[in-house]
């Protein structure tokens, strides 16, 4: 029988023929949990190489580069990530898993250091390109396969806050309209961009209450670092040893304020001139006056300032915090001198007034920018009414911002942005989310103080706005 | 590396091969294979039995038999002696060469011959490279075997249209070598002037990947005959010394398609080019050599690929093609043969660099001959998703 013969080789025969052979394939415990982990769980995991660092995706039992035994050190890595290259399938085949035109990628998912294959669909094979971000669309029917991963399709690209923020139409000073008269009428400029403040430690919250509370420069930069991308213009900082107490020494300071500096050149970062308990009046302005950050605390009253038991009234701390009218006139003349701008800390009316009589020898600049200070033992609770009494006492061109002590911080925040205000949250002033549970960070606190801005409708300030704002000049 | 001098000199005593072409229904295997094991044999002036040994190698699966090293007795020659199967993908041409190197060179025999030969016709490629992919995570999801991931890279680093331009003077430049070639078997006739035309014209396989620029499949054998140094001087007059050869396989699959930038994997081209001109002390190898015959699937791939060989910076390698210093009479030709765009029998084709890298040596190419002398010459097989095998031929036995 001729099957088939060609023109010029009559004399030849040609034998079709066709295999469709079954077969096995093991694909060992390694294998199959990447898999089932896929299928179970909805999560991708690759392995590390603890030799050279490198994160395989798939895993794999034994790293190539150095024959590391790499079979238990699992990492979850993301479920999008980066088309690196990709082709177009343009012929249809019984073993293909769509029918052409569709695009294979090679993606390299978050986390990992490999890139591997799959199916990316959901938008116009034109519009798939080296680079773009791509995220799991995970199978609703099991199959036992990597089809688990049903495909890939394009990630919706999540800005950050400050991202978006920059976008919009940028605030300038001119674009005041607020009046102080307004401002008393209740009727705030909602239009302006919010300040959002991250107090980072505080002299007291230590890591046994919250293990996100950061103590060496590193571990600031960091945290500082996440805050920014949720929204923070500023950090507030006091700087810690590695053993967390809190520091006055000026090595110490320098070295926190530029890691944070380094790690995020935008963020504006305020330092402490109250440092923590028990320091001279020397010891805390001199760190102010050496390093010379954008802004600073500026305490305005001698007070109590204690650890007391919220429920029982016990007294743990008892402690005077002393902020003489000298010390006022001081730490704020040294501060305009160097450049650094006050941030007029006041824990009750009594502070604003003490501020508004030596702020008769004329030496603070506009705009003045005050922090009302909620929930310190030895201070005044957060009251409504209170907040509106002193934010009416301020004078003409003033910033206000607020920031509360425990569950005072979110009353506080929401009404000062509700009255065009600004907010500073933090693991300084509140280690818990809303809900109790303890907070992942300061960041955490931030994304709930953009959540408020957000139902008011107020733009989240960029870090060059709330310079604009504030009256700061970068350094 | 570890790599240590050979125990003694090798050299090429003998070169066949068949007309490469997309139909050869005259013949079976075995008979296509001796085609070119006579024309070795004959090139030599020996018999079958002089040799001491035979290799013999192709692609896996792609004609679908087993065991294709018992089948082809028939041509090979092999019955009675040690016969030794290797397959390495697209590589297995240039490895079964630095096998029978090696052979001879450790003193086991005097004479080896090395046999890579493919019926592409016959099989089906894609599956059998679609075998290649892991059945746990990719071969659900796995498709063929082109890429236009290096017309890629060189249009986004020099503009579409200069790329455009050198890839098809690099093709056209390898049509006019397969013209002067009677194995090739693509050989249009095609001119430099058509270069606009084809860019236009031909139709585009992956990105701009065109088919015009594509390697073919082809039927095609290729012998080649090794001998030690006192066997080779005893039995040629012009033996083609095999200096060195290296050949590196690396698990770049899936991260070289990907290339991350993060974590540089060395190419294997330039990571064995390293290699292999450290170790021989060549501090200059564009200059070194006088002929280079290499494993290009596609022309992008060539222009790509010959900054990864020769270390070449900037765009030296896209000059050397636009001024045409890779053609016959330039300063490096490149595949006098035309190369594997105009003759691509798998697993022949990276033997036949090897043996047309020797034959330009020895002086022996016919009318793709390179008209200045021949030296050193370098040859290169690529395979796998990015393996790499090179070997190094001399003139004189004077290294």
């Amino acid at each position: 029988m001729i099957d088939k013969q060609i023109k010029g080789y009559e004399d030849s025969y040609i034998i079709e023929g066709k295999m469709a052979l079954p077969y096995s394939y093991f694909a060992g415990r390694v294998g199959s949990k990447f898999i089932t982990t896929i299928r179970d769980k909805k999560k991708i995991m690759g392995v590390k190489c603890p030799a050279c660092g490198m994160v395989y995706l798939p895993p794999r039992q034994v790293c190539d580069k150095d024959l590391t035994d790499i079979r238990d050190n699992w990492v979850e890595v993301g479920s999008s990530g980066t088309v690196t290259n990709f082709t177009v399938v343009r012929y249809d085949d019984k073993h293909l898993p769509r029918k052409a035109p569709f695009v294979l990628a090679l993606i390299k998912l978050e986390g990992a250091d490999t890139p591997f294959l799959h199916i990316v669909e959901e938008c116009k094979i034109e519009d798939v390109k080296i680079g773009m971000k791509v995220e799991a669309v995970f199978a609703e029917k099991t199959t036992s396969t990597i089809l688990d991963i049903d495909h890939f399709r394009p990630a919706v690209e999540t800005l950050s806050v400050h991202e978006r923020s920059k976008l919009r139409k940028q605030w300038v000073p001119s674009d005041e309209p607020e009046t102080q008269e307004k401002r008393r009428g209740g009727k705030p400029d909602m239009s302006k961009p919010v300040i959002i403040t991250a107090a980072l430690t505080g002299a007291a919250t230590m890591k046994n209450q919250n293990p996100s509370v950061p103590y060496t420069p590193a571990e600031f930069a960091e945290e500082a670092h996440k805050c920014w991308k949720a929204g923070a213009a500023m950090v507030h900082v006091h700087a810690r040893m590695d053993n967390g107490f809190a520091t006055h020494e000026i090595d110490r300071i320098r070295a926190t304020h530029d890691a944070i500096k380094q790690k995020s050149p935008e963020l504006i970062v305020n330092l402490s001139s109250a440092v923590g308990m028990g320091k001279t009046a020397e010891q805390r302005i001199s760190q102010i006056v050496e390093i010379k950050p954008e802004m600073a605390s500026l305490n305005t009253n001698t007070m109590n300032f204690s650890i007391i038991d919220r429920k029982t009234g016990k007294i743990f701390i008892d402690y005077v915090f002393e902020n003489t009218f000298t010390m006022l006139q001081d730490f704020g003349k040294a501060m305009e001198e160097n450049g650094v701008k006050p941030e007029i800390e006041c824990y009750d009316m009594g502070g604003l007034d003490n501020t508004m009589l030596i702020s008769k020898q004329g030496f603070f600049t506009d705009p003045m920018n005050f922090n009302f200070v909620w929930g310190v033992a030895g201070g005044q609770a957060f009251r409504a009414e209170t907040f509106i009494a002193m934010m009416n006492a301020l004078p003409p061109k003033a910033n206000f911002t607020t920031c509360g002590v425990g569950t005072d911080e979110f009353p506080c925040i929401m009404q000062s942005c509700l009255l065009g205000g600004h907010m500073r949250v933090g693991l300084e002033d509140n280690i818990r989310m809303p809900n109790g549970e303890l907070a992942k960070g300061s960041y955490e606190l931030v994304e709930v103080a953009v959540g408020v801005a957000e139902c008011l409708g107020r733009p989240i300030a960029t870090c060059d706005e709330a310079r604009a704002i504030m009256g700061l000049r970068k350094k | 590396m570890a790599h240590r001098k050979k125990n003694r000199n090798v050299g090429i005593i003998g070169v066949g091969q068949t007309k490469h072409s997309s139909h050869r229904e005259d013949v079976n295997q075995p008979e296509m294979i001796y085609e070119a094991v006579s024309l070795a044999l004959q090139d030599a002036n020996l018999t079958m039995n002089d040799v001491d040994c035979v290799v013999h190698g192709n692609m896996e699966l792609f004609e679908m038999i087993h065991q294709p090293d018992m089948w082809h007795m028939l041509g090979t020659g092999a019955y009675g002696k040690d016969s030794i199967r290797i397959t390495t993908g697209g590589t297995s041409g240039a490895t079964i060469s630095c096998a029978a190197d090696n052979l001879v060179a450790s003193g086991m025999y005097d004479i080896v011959m090395a046999i890579g030969f493919e019926k592409l016709q016959e099989g089906h490629t894609t599956a059998g490279i679609t075998n290649m992919a892991d059945p746990l995570w990719f071969r659900k999801i796995q498709a063929g075997a082109l890429t236009g991931s290096s017309a890629y890279d060189v249009s986004r680093e020099f503009g579409l249209e200069r790329a455009n331009r050198v890839s098809l003077t690099y093709r056209i430049i390898m049509d006019k070598h397969a013209c002067l070639n009677p194995n090739a078997h693509r050989a249009f006739g095609l001119d430099f002037s058509q270069i606009d035309d084809l860019i236009k014209s031909s139709p585009k396989l992956v990105g701009d990947l065109k088919l015009i620029e594509m390697c073919s499949q082809s039927d095609g054998a290729c012998a080649v005959i090794y001998a030690s140094e006192k066997k080779a001087k005893e039995l040629s007059r012009r033996p083609v010394w095999v200096r060195d050869h290296i050949a590196i396989h690396k698990e770049e699959i899936f991260t070289i398609f990907g290339y991350n930038r993060a974590f540089p994997v060395t190419k294997s081209h330039k990571f064995a080019a390293e290699q292999l001109f450290k170790r021989n002390d060549i501090k200059d190898p564009l200059n070194y050599f006088d002929v280079f015959e290499m494993y290009d699937p596609a022309s992008w791939w060539a222009i790509d690929w010959l900054r990864d060989f020769f270390d070449l910076k900037g765009d030296e390698h896209l000059r050397l093609i636009e001024d045409k210093e890779v053609m016959i009479g330039g300063k490096l030709p490149i595949n006098p043969s035309g190369g594997v765009i105009a003759s691509n029998p798998i697993g022949a084709t990276a033997l036949v660099r090897v043996a047309e890298a020797a034959l330009q040596v020895r002086g022996g190419a016919g009318d793709h001959q390179i008209p200045t002398p021949v030296n050193h010459a370098l040859a290169s097989g690529f395979g796998g998703t990015m393996w790499t095998v090179l070997t190094m031929l001399e003139k004189e036995l004077n290294w």
